[in-house]
């Protein structure tokens, strides 16, 4: 009996498979992509409703065509401070404090902000609770009361910042890359000062909420336990009246492609590592090379399975992060950007091989297996854009605040099956100009094994001061 | 699923219905879609089901941390996790009868070096750079044999999402997410790591795990910071030891190292899994006999036996930084099995939550003498005797010492007079729906239910937990706030501008 036990046993160990490649998967059950109910409030705003009965919740983001590209360029941080003191200012019926309380007590929350292109305010209530939070949510939208001490405390929170935003390597070194590349003197690489937050008045707020917080520049999302007439007459009785109206906002500024050569070396005495980042600008989403670009910065510094990842981390041990991403932006071109972070000694080392990768991946056609990888990791993953209704209500707000069209995601898988080897050596030779990159590194050059110069580029200094407050 | 019927009679009582609709209908409705069960080798599994789309989610605790680093090899379970992502016999090798050879290798010219080095002054420096360019030479010859990152890279190109591993003081957790039709990829590659995992590329990974500390520690105010509390505030208890390890120790960590902590701490009892998502329980259970069936039981470690001693005075500590202010106060509790334990959650609420708690009302809002001002109610974890935390950054002008006695009037408010009904109902109703928000997230929920499981011996206490905070009453808070918010049983951590000045 006991031979014939470890016999099955054998047998059983047999049958085990060993390696992934020995697996066989059924198909995957067919996506299920929830509907979304779309209509057209008379005064314009656009709304959007995902009804879905899981939980007891009710959350909602209303999107604002506006930005803090649209910030005056002596008035930097005005978007970012009306998008805070819209919420903490309180309404004109509630003070912030008493929002704060009455919200709370309820377990829900309404938030605001103002990002690079576009504002957002939101809301999250237990369904019980959704019309009164709803009224809140609408309130802060369209009639916040900018109190003068909530915006005081704001501006204040701002000049914190300001003073303590050379304390960490890693912001330092993707901030100074991302201005540097955009230029310092655009709204996309311009920054927060003491000076530009001095202008800014309580006014000022009121008046860039006026200008875009009108119906027709807002798409309002509304998802979860509801039913979806009786939220379209919540959301009529709530909205419907608001009739202001404002001239349609202009397209956001367009980006300037200058390429900035060089390393741009930021002094900091009290690391012993490096961080660094490199590359140029990037491209739209749109673009019909979109998706042979994202497999190539995927195959170049993606995953654990990339290039430089196996190369600077697992083969070299020179950097714990170390990744690149292609990252195109919906309306402008993003940042085509390698970052990573070193030991001092290894910094012009692990610069240099990133950059021979970079050379590397536009010299010869990547190979099948590193190809296969890539899209494999995509398409497979492809699932889990659609693992929650939520996901399926943002896709659609942002395809339609930025023009895309519905099925742009489809179409986008679709072509990217289709890349081929030739494809990304051809967008790397095309796309990536590695004599024009931008280096940025952070750290203390007086532990540097190499210096900075030996990578063959010029080096400038970059002076982290910051401009002292106006007396 | 609920029904909107309750809703008529909402008006009548809120907050009474809210716990009573979230208890009744989730830890009921919520208890019919799990699945519990436990291999005959101790390795304890949960299923949820949630079949709202083909994807599904895997969180493997381990009960072993940093805590249980040896003294002198801290850093160890950090490194062991990294190992975990090496491969295989059958996965990340080209030829593993060859790569075992020259693996072995790599440790004989090791040996050799370090019995050298260990001679100190007396050691022989041109045999010392042969030792070491024998030691590369070695290192090269296994790497040659290495399909690397062979394992991650089964796990991406089979749409893994979110593929990742944490240590902490307490545990070790690995986890990710894949298309459900792929559910077997993960039973077949988790198996196999606490099967036979193999310790390649172990020394260019311990200098990976170098700059890791780098970035978290070295190179990072708050890091160093947290370091040198915990390493203040505890004298004997391993809790002193930080999860990134000491950098000298790291510098001397061994393959055997690494394997005797995996011998000793994975073993099967001591892991519990959870799979949370489009998952078929009797298939899974399935699987799972016959993937990690194969494990051998092997004995639970012993339990630590140090003890941290009762501290008697406060302890304070500077740490020269170039970067703006923070200050971290902290106080002795007990550990997460205390019948304080809820009210010690309760207390942190209070003093941190949102916009009403009374550290952000009074430091931030009130007083602008900080920029941010948050608590933790257990650091760095809750299986011993551990800290309540209360972490401050100074707004612009504004200094540690001004914000450490405003804390310090906080908490003898709490101590003076009990707290508000209004509040503690807050409190209460914000934790209910903070675990109701996190219901269809699988990843969160398997990375919940685990937690709970191996901490607390029963997932279901999940649920249960909000039902001991709400037995938390004012004079409780008040109680716990009088006996542990004490001078004797504090230790504050601060950073000061190097001499020399500021920059």
């Amino acid at each position: 009996m006991r031979r014939r036990l470890a016999l099955a046993f054998l047998f059983a160990a047999a049958l085990l498979a060993q390696s992934p490649a020995e697996l066989k998967f059924p198909p995957l059950a067919p996506l299920r992509i929830p509907h979304v109910e779309e209509y057209t409030l008379a005064n314009g705003m656009r709304v959007y409703l995902l009804e879905n009965h899981e939980l007891p919740l009710v959350n909602g983001l209303a999107l604002v065509r506006t930005g803090n590209l649209f910030d005056p360029a002596d008035k930097v941080g005005l978007a970012t401070l009306t998008g805070l003191v819209m919420r903490t200012g309180g309404t004109t019926a509630r003070s912030g404090d008493q929002l704060d309380e009455d919200l709370e007590n309820i377990a829900a929350s309404v938030e605001s902000s103002i990002e690079e292109t576009s504002g957002e305010v939101s809301f999250s209530a237990l369904s019980e609770n959704a019309e009164k939070v709803l009224s809140v949510f609408h309130d802060v939208l369209t009639e916040p009361a900018f109190r003068q001490e909530r915006f005081d405390l704001a501006k204040s929170q701002l000049r914190d910042e300001i003073a303590r935003r050379n304390d960490d390597p890693e912001a330092v070194a993707g901030r100074e890359f991302n201005n540097i590349v955009y230029g310092k003197d655009t709204p996309y690489g311009c920054q927060v000062e003491y000076a530009t937050l001095a202008r800014i008045q309580r006014e000022d707020l009121v008046a860039f909420h006026r200008r875009y917080f009108f119906p027709a520049n807002i798409l309002l999302a509304v998802y979860g336990d509801f039913s979806t007439p009786a939220m379209k007459r919540k959301l009529e009785a709530l909205f419907g009246g608001w009739t202001g109206s404002q001239a349609a906002v202009p397209p956001f500024p367009a980006v300037r492609d200058v390429p900035r050569p060089g390393v741009y070396l930021a002094v900091k005495e009290d690391v012993n590592q490096t961080v660094f980042s490199l590359g140029q600008l990037g491209g739209v989403l749109r673009d019909k090379n979109d998706p042979a670009l994202e497999i190539m910065a995927d195959i170049l510094g993606g995953g654990f399975s990339s290039r430089l990842f196996k190369r600077v981390r697992t083969q070299l041990g020179y950097a714990y992060g170390i990744a690149a991403g292609w990252a195109a932006a919906y309306d402008h071109p993003g940042l085509f950007e390698i970052e990573g972070s070193t030991k001092s000694g290894t910094t012009t080392e692990a610069i240099d091989v990133a950059r021979q990768e970079v050379d590397r991946i536009r010299a010869s056609e990547v190979g099948d297996q590193e190809l296969e990888t890539a899209k494999q990791t995509s398409l497979n993953g492809f699932v889990f854009h659609f693992d929650t209704p939520g996901k399926t209500l943002s896709r659609v707000l942002r395809y339609r605040y930025y023009g895309y069209p519905d099925d742009f995601i489809f179409g986008y898988q679709k072509a990217l099956g289709a890349v081929t080897k030739a494809d990304v050596l051809r967008v790397a030779k095309e796309y990536l100009h590695p004599e024009a990159f931008t280096v940025v590194a952070v750290g203390n050059p007086k532990d540097f094994g190499k210096p900075l110069s030996a990578l063959g580029l010029p080096v400038h200094p970059l002076d982290l001061t910051i401009p002292p407050p106006v007396p | 699923m609920h029904t909107t019927r309750n809703r008529a009679v909402l008006f009548l009582c809120l907050s009474f219905l809210l716990a009573g609709r979230l208890r009744a209908q989730n830890l009921a409705e919520f208890q019919k879609r799990v699945t519990e069960f436990t291999l005959p080798n101790g390795l304890d599994f949960i299923l949820l089901e949630h079949h709202e789309a083909p994807v599904v989610s895997f969180h493997t605790y381990v009960n072993a941390g940093s805590v249980d680093d040896p003294c002198d090899k801290t850093g160890l379970a950090h490194m062991f996790e990294h190992m975990a992502f090496k491969g295989t016999e059958t996965i990340g090798s080209k030829n593993y009868i060859e790569e075992e050879k020259a693996l072995e290798a790599v440790e004989r010219a090791y040996n050799q070096l370090d019995a050298e080095r260990a001679k100190g002054a007396a050691a022989d420096a041109e045999r010392l750079r042969t030792l070491e360019g024998q030691l590369q030479a070695a290192m090269e010859k296994a790497a040659s044999h290495v399909d690397v990152n062979a394992y991650p890279r089964a796990i991406e190109e089979n749409g893994g999402n979110g593929l990742n591993a944490e240590t902490s003081e307490d545990t070790t957790n690995f986890f990710y997410s894949l298309p459900s039709n792929r559910i077997e990829l993960w039973f077949l590659l988790e198996s196999q790591r606490f099967f036979n995992p193999v310790f390649r590329e172990f020394y260019k990974e311990r200098d990976v795990v170098r700059e890791e500390r780098r970035m978290r520690v070295e190179s990072n105010p708050e890091g160093k910071l947290s370091e040198i509390l915990l390493a203040t505030a505890f004298v004997a208890h391993p809790y002193r030891q930080p999860t990134a390890g000491w950098a000298s120790d790291l510098d001397h960590l061994r393959v055997a190292d690494a394997r005797a902590f995996f011998d000793r701490y994975y073993a099967p009892a001591n892991i519990v899994i959870a799979i949370a998502g489009d998952v078929d329980p009797a298939a899974a259970r399935r699987l799972a006999e016959k993937y990690f069936g194969r494990l051998p039981a092997r004995p639970l470690p012993a339990p630590l036996p140090t003890l941290e001693p009762k501290q008697e005075g406060e302890k304070r500590v500077a740490v020269e930084t170039a970067s703006q202010p923070f200050l971290a106060i902290a106080w002795k509790r007990p550990d997460q099995h205390d019948n304080d334990d809820p009210v010690f959650d309760v207390l942190s609420e209070i003093l941190s939550s949102g916009r009403t708690g009374l550290l952000y009302q009074q430091l931030v809002r009130d007083r602008n003498i900080a920029l941010s001002a948050t608590s933790i109610s257990t650091f760095p974890g809750g299986r011993y005797p551990n800290l309540f935390l209360v972490w401050v950054a100074p707004s612009s002008g504004h200094t540690n010492s001004e914000n450490e006695k405003a804390v310090y009037g906080i908490l003898d408010g709490l101590k003076e007079k009990e707290v508000d009904a209004q509040t503690l109902k807050r409190v209460k109703t914000k934790l209910r729906a903070a675990l109701l928000r996190q219901l269809d997230n699988n990843t969160g929920m398997a990375d919940q239910l685990t937690f709970y499981r191996v901490n607390y011996g029963d997932w279901r206490k999940m649920f249960t937990a909000l039902d001991d905070i709400d037995k938390v009453t004012a004079a409780d808070v008040q109680r716990v706030a009088r006996q542990y918010f004490v001078e004797s049983g504090r230790t504050v951590a601060f950073t000061v501008a190097p001499k020399g000045g500021a920059q």
